[in-house]
């Protein structure tokens, strides 16, 4: 943990701190350019996941014993670590779950269902991952509700008017109950205007839903700035373990919302035929927890805030934008999404002509690259690309010029082994 | 240079020559049997949802025997070239031995079975596929396709 530290660390100290980065693979160094699915972890993490199982692991708030105890608060402590990283005003708006998808499937399932009527709209965008969509289309399909979807430009920007250079003005009508957006796009890297969305959405009285999944390892978040209703995110893709996430929510939205899931830990008193529930959020949290897991995402939450933010995006778009400028180069790609860097965040979706993703990204790894390829959970963005599938290369802070010039290297050795003339 | 003082770069060859081996890209490149049958007496599809990769098979019988065979891939140069070389080894054989052909395949892909079958000599540049675990349903998709056009009525 580096809090406060003035002299900016270098990529290599960063790359000090993440142990997996010492393997080789295939014989190479390894160049793990594939953090949109899952970001790799700083040994604070891994202290943080054994630490606890060493020295303090029992199961929450029911117990008295001393364990019990010194758990409860390692678990009340990472609540509150994750309403810092999201500004949320309180601990108590941080219900944690096990990632953005089961976060936004409590929304759907919780509030949505129960607050939607037929004839309702709920807007989407083309980009949405298929966990921002498949709940919606079920509250869709059980209310009668209709989904509706902005559409992106050629540079794979937002836009409600359907011109170049987008524009959202009139994003939601009068009909309008949700808006459920992704805040960085998973495969195209366009970030998009959430805040603007929200103060439309408040003037028709919609709730605003935020998947930041892929933003939050991105960009500082503020959830009371975007003034959004709720907000997702995974603790794996801002360097915590998996199985562990938040849904913030605003206190009124979670007073309103019923839990889809009941038993134990959630509930102040049972009879044999009547039932209290506790107070969000942990009226929302029913079984044991994922205890370690919070408890090391708030050590991964440390770690990312004990980065100067602003600095570490600077060094994003750099790379980002050198990039694209060597990806750029290649006649035999074709790049999608925003061509400003600053307009993105680090994830460069391409395909490489006449050859099938999964060959791209086979040939890279026997490189040692780490890159992914396919649908990306995107299939109607697939769909609207032209797309089936492309090669995603996703950027985080351990990333240098190097890994891009092996992926460079890589892709040479792709146009060799497909190249036509064999 | 990585930490491990390895260089990142290097003419060295890769994993990557093994998997595709000049046979493979040439089928992949030059699919035999990909013209669609017409009026085929079988036809049937497989899809890997996983990677989007679609194929089709339509087949011409006399009797048992299949007289004709062609298939249509949407996929990856594996299913390409795995789908190609099968079309020319079930080509001729009764959907009897063509089923018998593809279960040794599979058990083979899936390390349940050491040896391919005489019959199947052609298919060994795909051995290697073993070795990459998300490849190996790639391999498979025609000869699924193929099952269930055998099986089905009339």
């Amino acid at each position: 943990m580096r809090q406060n530290s003035t002299a900016a660390p270098s990529v290599a100290t960063i790359r000090g701190d993440f142990p997996i980065l010492q393997r080789q693979i295939n014989g190479r160094p390894l160049a793990y350019l594939d953090n949109a699915a899952t970001t790799q972890k700083p040994r604070a993490v891994i202290d943080a996941l054994v630490n606890f199982y060493e020295r303090h692991n029992a199961n929450t708030h029911s117990g008295v014993h001393t364990l019990s105890e010194e758990a409860t608060a390692l678990y009340e402590e990472a609540r509150a670590r994750a309403a810092r990283f999201l500004n949320a005003p309180s601990p108590r708006c941080i219900v944690f779950t096990q990632g953005t998808t089961a976060a936004i499937n409590l929304v759907a399932q919780g509030w949505a269902r129960h607050h939607l009527r037929q004839g309702d709209e709920i807007v989407l965008t083309v980009m949405e991952h298929h966990s921002n969509l498949l709940p919606w289309l079920g509250v869709a399909r059980e209310t009668g509700a209709v989904l509706r979807y902005l559409e992106i430009d050629g540079e794979g920007r937002l836009t409600a008017t359907g011109r170049e250079g987008g524009g959202i003005e009139g994003a939601v009508s009068r009909a309008t109950r949700l808006v459920a957006v992704t805040h960085v796009s998973n495969v195209l890297g366009t970030i998009n205007p959430v805040k603007e969305l929200a103060r439309q959405a408040r003037a028709v009285g919609a709730c605003v839903v935020v998947d930041a999944a892929q933003s939050a390892p991105h960009l500082s978040l503020d959830v009371q700035a975007l003034d959004c209703d709720f907000l997702a995110f995974s603790s794996h893709k801002v360097y915590g373990p998996t199985g562990i996430g938040v849904l913030y929510g605003k206190e009124e939205y979670l007073a309103a919302m019923e839990p889809p899931a009941s038993g134990g830990g959630m509930v102040l008193r049972v009879e044999r035929h009547s039932y209290e529930w506790m107070e969000p959020p942990w009226r929302f949290e029913a079984g044991t927890p994922n205890i370690a897991g919070a408890v090391a995402m708030g050590a991964a939450l440390d770690y990312l805030d004990g980065f100067d933010r602003e600095m570490l995006r600077r060094h994003e778009i750099e790379l980002t934008g050198y990039a694209l400028k060597v990806l750029g180069k290649r006649a035999d790609l074709t790049l999608h999404g925003p061509a400003d860097p600053a307009g993105r965040a680090g994830v460069i979706p391409f395909s490489v002509g006449g050859v099938h993703p999964h060959d791209v990204v086979e040939v890279l790894d026997g490189q040692g690259v780490a890159v992914r390829g396919g649908h990306h959970c995107c299939q109607p963005l697939m769909e609207h690309l032209g797309e089936r599938g492309v090669v995603r290369v996703s950027l985080a802070l351990y990333n240098e010029r190097q890994d891009i010039d092996q992926l460079a290297h890589g892709l040479d050795r792709v146009a060799a082994i497909f190249r036509n003339d064999r | 240079m990585g930490s491990t003082g390895l260089p990142r770069f290097s003419a060295m060859t890769d994993n990557a020559d093994d998997l595709y081996r000049d046979v493979i890209l040439e089928h992949a490149r030059h699919p035999r049997n990909a013209e669609s049958v017409a009026n085929p007496h079988k036809r049937a599809r497989a899809s890997n949802p996983l990677c989007g990769d679609e194929l089709e098979v339509t087949l011409a019988l006399d009797g048992e025997t299949i007289a004709a065979i062609g298939v249509q891939v949407r996929g990856c140069a594996i299913a390409q070239a795995s789908t190609s070389l099968m079309s020319e080894v079930v080509l001729g054989k009764t959907l009897h031995e063509s089923d018998a052909l593809g279960r040794a395949f599979k058990e083979m892909m899936e390390g349940t079975r050491m040896e391919l079958p005489e019959a199947l000599d052609s298919l060994k540049p795909l051995e290697a596929v073993r070795q990459h675990s998300s490849r190996i349903t790639c391999t498979l998709l025609a000869w699924q396709a193929l099952g269930k056009a055998a099986r089905q009525e009339g």
